[in-house]
């Protein structure tokens, strides 16, 4: 088994944490680098007017391919995170798993992204606005059993009388 | 764009069109259809106007014979500028359009327009690089009641396409003069010389021009194959579009790209390419929204 990952959310929250809320997109290729680049000075997104599943069509370029996208929020209760790895501390002698320990902190955070298809329209099928459903199953399921709950479920027939 | 004064009279009768092209070759820039048109009784007035191949005339004989037959009564004229975006578009998408097949949609769309304004057209003469009849069966099955003369340089046969040929190479012109980069990089400039690749200062605006990983800003046709020399060097980008190409040549990239797409957490290290999540080996639900699970990264 591998070690496990530490992902640090703090710092994030304070008001000086970068909001990067409106700058995140995810596109439809592999971009084989990773670092700083002068996206906004290249990569410019545009309305169309159009509108599908009640999302806002937005259209821009990269790399000659024209892409259909859409800004989609993030649901209540949740955030986005861009995490990076931490820069390994001096390591305590009781730090026993000898490094395996992956240590992330999280340097910007966001409330909404940018999806974009090349050549098709967005749409609510699309895998990653699929993927928030999750969100809703995954409340029901956890959400904590009332007295009330187990009650209605031992008794299906009872009405509650004052 | 076109001329845009009231339908005149000489719309009903008989009328000639002439369509021709400027900017295929380049690597940059729109690229322009153009046509004129007049009735048929005015061809031999045509052949006085001077018009000659725009490729032959200098930049201001074109300016100004330009100017002279808007300002004729008994000419009109229109233009398709088709956005160097739209032909990278086209050219890169999923189900890829060619260049022949966007320059055929492109004239015919003239047509059509000049049609629907109530022009009687009967006679087109058009300017093609492909095989002439194959061109010319399809634009009369499209346009059965107009007889048309499809013919290689017939910018320098027929004074009706030499017209055509000089509101397409004056509106190109003036494009590339008046573009407005939606980039907004530093250091931008307008010296992109004619925007055939062989071109010096062609050559040296691509090269100044260029980005690792934009590659150029969007007045480029990325379509070109002149850009893949600028582009040796610079980030790989990889597209599942370019899955479907059955091109030989491109049998690395095919290779890499299915695995793009199928390979999802096989619990070896992650390889950069390996970009999107599968929800292999868990329930339909999480596969179908490519969610997996990760306990380590």
């Amino acid at each position: 088994m591998k070690g496990e990952s530490i992902i640090d959310l703090g710092g994030v929250n304070s008001s000086s944490a970068v909001d990067l809320t409106d700058q995140i997109h995810q596109l439809p290729c592999c971009i084989k680098f990773n670092g700083p680049s002068p996206v906004s000075h290249y990569f410019k997104p545009k309305s169309t007017g159009v509108e599908v599943d009640a999302l806002n069509v937005k259209e821009a370029h990269f790399r000659g391919r024209k892409l259909q996208g859409t800004t989609v929020t993030l649901p209540h209760g949740y955030s986005g995170f861009v995490i990076g790895k931490k820069t390994p501390a001096k390591r305590k002698a009781s730090d026993t798993n000898g490094g395996m320990t992956d240590s992330w902190q999280a340097n910007a955070k966001f409330q909404n992204i940018t999806l974009w298809n090349h050549d098709n329209l967005p749409s609510k099928e699309d895998a990653f606005l699929r993927a928030f459903h999750w969100f809703d199953v995954a409340k029901a399921l956890h959400k904590p059993v009332t007295a009330d709950d187990m009650e209605s479920a031992s008794n299906p027939g009872a009405t509650s009388t004052d | 764009m076109g001329s845009e004064s009231q339908i005149p009279e000489w719309a009903s009768t008989p009328c000639i069109m002439g369509i021709d092209e400027a900017g295929r070759g380049p690597v940059l820039g729109p690229m322009v259809y153009g046509c004129l048109y007049c009735p048929v009784s005015y061809k031999k007035t045509l052949s006085t106007l001077e018009f000659a191949d725009s490729k032959t005339l200098k930049e201001e004989k074109r300016e100004e014979l330009f100017e002279s037959l808007k300002a004729d009564e008994t000419i009109r004229w229109a233009v398709d500028v088709i956005d160097p975006r739209v032909l990278s578009a086209k050219m890169l998408q999923k189900n890829k359009i060619n260049l022949n097949e966007i320059s055929h949609e492109s004239a015919m769309g003239l047509v059509k327009r000049v049609l629907n304004m109530g022009y009687l057209l009967t006679e087109v003469y058009v300017d093609t690089v492909g095989d002439p009849e194959k061109y010319r069966i399809k634009l009369t099955e499209r346009f059965p009641s107009i007889k048309f003369v499809v013919a290689k340089k017939a910018d320098s046969l027929y004074p009706v396409v030499s017209g055509a040929s000089i509101v397409a190479k004056v509106t190109r012109d003036h494009a590339l003069q008046n573009w407005n980069f939606d980039e907004t990089a530093e250091n931008m400039h307008r010296n992109f010389g004619s925007g055939y690749p062989g071109d010096p200062s062609t050559k040296g605006w691509l090269e100044h021009h260029k980005h690792s990983v934009f590659g150029f800003p969007s007045l480029v046709r990325f379509s070109w194959g002149t850009c893949e020399s600028y582009f040796k060097g610079g980030v790989e980008v990889l597209w599942e579009a370019d899955e479907a190409d059955d091109d030989g040549s491109s049998k690395k990239t095919v290779k890499r790209q299915t695995k793009l797409s199928n390979l999802g957490f096989t619990g070896m290290k992650r390889k950069s390419e390996d970009i999107e999540s599968s929800g292999k080996g868990r329930c339909k639900f999480f596969q179908s929204r490519k969610l997996e699970q990760l306990s380590h990264f």
